[in-house]
């Protein structure tokens, strides 16, 4: 009776624990699943007809432009800092990570302030120099805007890991290259791109999954996608069976984009040919190109970071009374309590699940990784969709049983930190994982031969050896938690406001200097974070 | 019989052969049997199925009264009151000589804790290093703290996995010499693992021959490498049992 004894000794609470999460991290998509097939109705003919078309290639237009251009500026700003000295190269490390502290949202709203009638150029064009321009050239809310507003927030992605990569490779190929003469553009060409390949589409697939997730920039400049009509229809219309239809579709598509991205990063998911780790020493640049690098960073981190910033500070100066106002300080306390609140879940939850995948042998520890990656992939509109099916329900069930008196589960806050839950596992579960796996399990080993099992061993060795990845892995999801919009503007209780919703309601009320107050909120603290953990990756 | 292994077998799940297979052993209380086979013989993987660290799919482990492994049974590695000292040692970084030693002393009382840390300490010689994290020690002082931190629980068996790999040649010839006569000042049963057939005739009582994870040869140092040399000689002798056929 081997498999029994198999079976039963694998059994430990961290296994229990794990499956029991996995199952609920499970649940909201396998709710959408089966509904998917259920019988359609007159708004879905409609939808298919008409609107599906618009909305596959509105979002395939974004996904490719903006995956291309986030590759080209993201890898190219990598390659230049890794391989070459240029004036605040130091700072731009890590400064070129700042725009992530943006929400693309903000950013857009921000730019169209900037850049419409009343905005900052076209008052100045015309007080100081008379010139009253043609609008038409001077609108940001179509499609090549949204572009630009995702590729200048969104870019950092590819930048980090291609240049994580690039510091970690084994030099030889490019200093040999960078020896026999050519030119830096041949290079990049013909070496960096090619060889880097891995880590750019690594890079850009997370920038797509950030497009197709967002509602925030493109319902505010007006163009259809699957996100925006997932809302149209659900709320609308009323037609939740349709959002439902609509977020299938959309996982297929997902689906598809996960598998073209496998196959486009190749067999080697990591191509370190030695594990002697050699520095890429930085070549000082002279003459023009000095300055060439150094404008096109400086230039990148103006438009990403430095104007936006700025004109957010001015707006705030202008509404500055409401700092002090009591519902302010209600949205912030509301903001950190839930960001907390699920990050520490999702914090507990990837631990669980890491150890327990990392210390057994079999087919359930190698798919649980995988699933936890699952929530990250799918846009927040629609696992929103998922929950609220999936909380009503239950709800429906236990009121009909009269276990309780009214609807409570989908009215509650408990909805909005599980949503948050289920998307951002992956961002902590990396990290963690990571941190795992450089501590090896000799460790746990040696702890469990001297007589301490799984969870002491936990506590009293490995959580003292991977503090900063468990510390950096919370981080992490709490920033995102703090700048989600879409989940939370559909699944918070009524009158529950965080500062995402509030910095984009006002915008959306054309209440653009009120929203800067909370926008600047969210972009300090997610500016701190990143600050923060540059400098703790950097000295790990 | 002390330690009893009957056909045990083992295949990693991502491996199409098996790492163990028909793997017999018997062990004399306070015997020191040493386990020689090249790289990849399946050595380590031999030590970590009798840790209980790997499950196997067939065959019994028997330790002094105890059954540690069956068919229907399957005893946690940290019930089973076995040693372990890993080959890169695995010293916890974030603890003291003396925290790493007193590790395994679980329930045991504070002053008793604190007798056996003195004992183990001299036992390999290293008192006065009670305060010292483990990157401060040299390697050969790593290695006896995790002999001491191993011998500190008293277990009924001892597992060594080629302890001696990451030291130089000089420390390894000193230490070898050291921990036969700790092993048998203390008394404990111990299996020791290595591709060194010095290393192998130095320490043991007895030699296996493991081959792609069968043995092949089971003897006394005398029977396996014949009775013609002595201890200066053997340094010369050719590894001729392990080249390949
Ligand atoms: N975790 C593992 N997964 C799959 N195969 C393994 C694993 N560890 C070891 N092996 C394989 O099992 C065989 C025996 O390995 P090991 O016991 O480490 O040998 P030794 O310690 O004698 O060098 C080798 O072929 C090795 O490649
Ligand atoms: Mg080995």
């Amino acid at each position: 009776m081997n498999w029994i004894r198999n079976i039963k000794s694998n059994m430990n609470s961290w296994a229990i624990l794990s499956i029991v999460f996995i199952i609920l991290i499970l649940l909201p998509n396998l709710s959408i699943i089966f509904q998917f097939f259920s019988e359609p109705n007159e708004n879905w003919a409609h939808i298919r007809e008409y609107m599906l078309n618009t909305y596959i290639k509105n979002s395939l237009i974004l996904v490719v432009a903006v995956g291309v251009l986030s590759a080209i500026v993201g890898s190219s700003l990598a390659w230049i800092i890794s391989a070459y000295q240029f004036p605040l190269r130091n700072f731009f490390q890590w400064g070129l990570i700042l725009p992530l502290a943006i929400p693309p949202y903000i950013g857009a709203y921000t730019y169209h302030g900037i850049i419409n009638y009343t905005g900052v150029i076209q008052t100045t064009l015309r007080n100081q120099f008379g010139v009253t321009v043609d609008q038409q050239y001077f609108d940001i809310m179509n499609m090549p805007g949204t572009i630009f507003i995702f590729v200048i927030f969104l870019f950092p992605y590819v930048f980090t890991i291609t240049k994580a990569f690039l510091a970690r490779q084994s030099t030889s190929l490019i200093e040999n290259a960078r020896l026999l003469g050519s030119n830096p553009w041949k290079i990049y060409f013909k070496i960096v791109l090619p060889l880097a390949r891995t880590s750019i589409v690594a890079g850009v697939s997370l920038v797509i999954l950030e497009v197709l997730n967002d509602y925030g920039v493109v319902k505010y400049y007006g163009i259809q996608t699957f996100t925006t009509a997932i809302f149209q229809t659900w709320f609308g219309l009323g037609d939740l069976a349709s959002a439902i239809k609509l977020s299938g579709t959309l996982m297929l598509i997902i689906l598809g984009l996960l598998i073209a991205e496998r196959v486009l990063r190749g067999r080697k998911r990591f191509s370190f040919t030695t594990t002697k780790v050699k520095l890429l020493k930085p070549v000082q640049l002279k003459g023009v190109s000095k300055w060439v690098a150094f404008s096109y960073a400086t230039t990148v981190f103006a438009v990403a970071f430095i104007i936006p910033f700025i004109q957010l500070i001015y707006w705030a100066t202008l509404t500055y009374e409401q700092f002090f106002s009591e519902d302010l300080l209600s949205v912030i306390g509301n903001t950190i309590m839930v960001a907390l609140i699920a990050a520490t879940l999702i914090t507990i939850m990837a631990i669980v699940i890491s150890n327990f995948s990392r210390l057994h042998r079999g087919l359930t520890a190698k798919l649980f990784p995988k699933v936890t990656i699952l929530g990250y992939s799918i846009p927040g509109a629609v696992i929103a969709v998922g929950i609220v099916t999936l909380f009503i329900g239950i709800d429906k069930f236990m009121y009909q049983n009269t276990l309780v008196s009214s609807y409570v589960l989908s009215t509650s806050i408990f909805m909005l930190v599980f949503a948050y839950v289920v998307r951002y596992l992956a961002v902590a579960y990396n990290s963690i994982e990571s941190g795992f796996e450089r501590i090896g399990t000799s460790f746990t080993e040696a702890s469990r031969i001297l007589g301490q099992n799984i969870t002491k061993s936990f506590f009293k060795v490995d959580l003292k050896l991977i503090r900063g990845a468990i510390f950096g892995g919370f981080i992490l999801a709490f920033i995102d938690i703090l700048k989600e919009l879409p989940l939370t503007l559909i699944l918070r209780p009524f009158n529950f406001e965080t500062l995402a919703t509030n910095a984009f309601q006002y915008a959306s009320n054309e209440m653009i200097h009120e929203a800067a107050v909370p926008s600047i909120l969210i972009i300090i603290i997610s500016a701190i974070a990143i600050y923060f953990f540059h400098h703790v990756l950097e000295r790990e | 019989m002390f330690v009893h292994i009957r056909d045990l077998q083992y295949r990693y799940s991502n491996s199409d052969h098996l790492t163990i297979n028909k793997f017999n052993l018997t062990i004399n209380k306070g015997e020191i049997t040493t386990i020689l086979g090249e790289s990849g013989s399946g050595k380590s993987t031999l030590l970590r199925l009798i840790a209980g660290l790997e499950m196997p799919s067939k065959g019994n482990i028997m330790v002094g009264d105890d059954c540690m492994c069956s068919q229907s049974k399957f005893v946690q590695p940290e019930r089973r009151g076995i040693g372990m000292v890993f080959q890169d040692y695995a010293l916890f970084p974030h603890m003291t000589v003396s925290e790493n030693i007193k590790f395994g002393l679980v329930k045991w009382s504070r002053k008793d804790k604190k007798a056996r840390l003195q004992e183990v300490l001299e036992l390999v010689n290293l008192e006065g290093y009670e305060k010292r994290y483990p990157y401060e020690l040299s390697g050969g002082q790593q290695q006896r703290v995790a002999l001491a931190r191993a011998l500190a629980p008293k277990p009924k068996l001892l597992l060594f996995d080629e302890p001696f790999s990451n030291l130089d040649a000089d420390l390894q010839i000193k230490i070898r010499e050291e921990l036969r006569k700790i092993l048998k000042t203390t008394g404990v049963t111990s299996i020791f693992v290595t591709h060194d057939q010095e290393d192998a005739q130095a320490l043991a009582d007895r030699i296996v021959i493991l081959r792609g994870g069968e043995v092949s040869q089971n003897g006394t140092p005398e029977e396996i490498f014949g009775t013609d040399c002595d201890i200066s000689d053997r340094i010369a002798v050719k590894p001729r049992v392990l080249s390949r056929t």
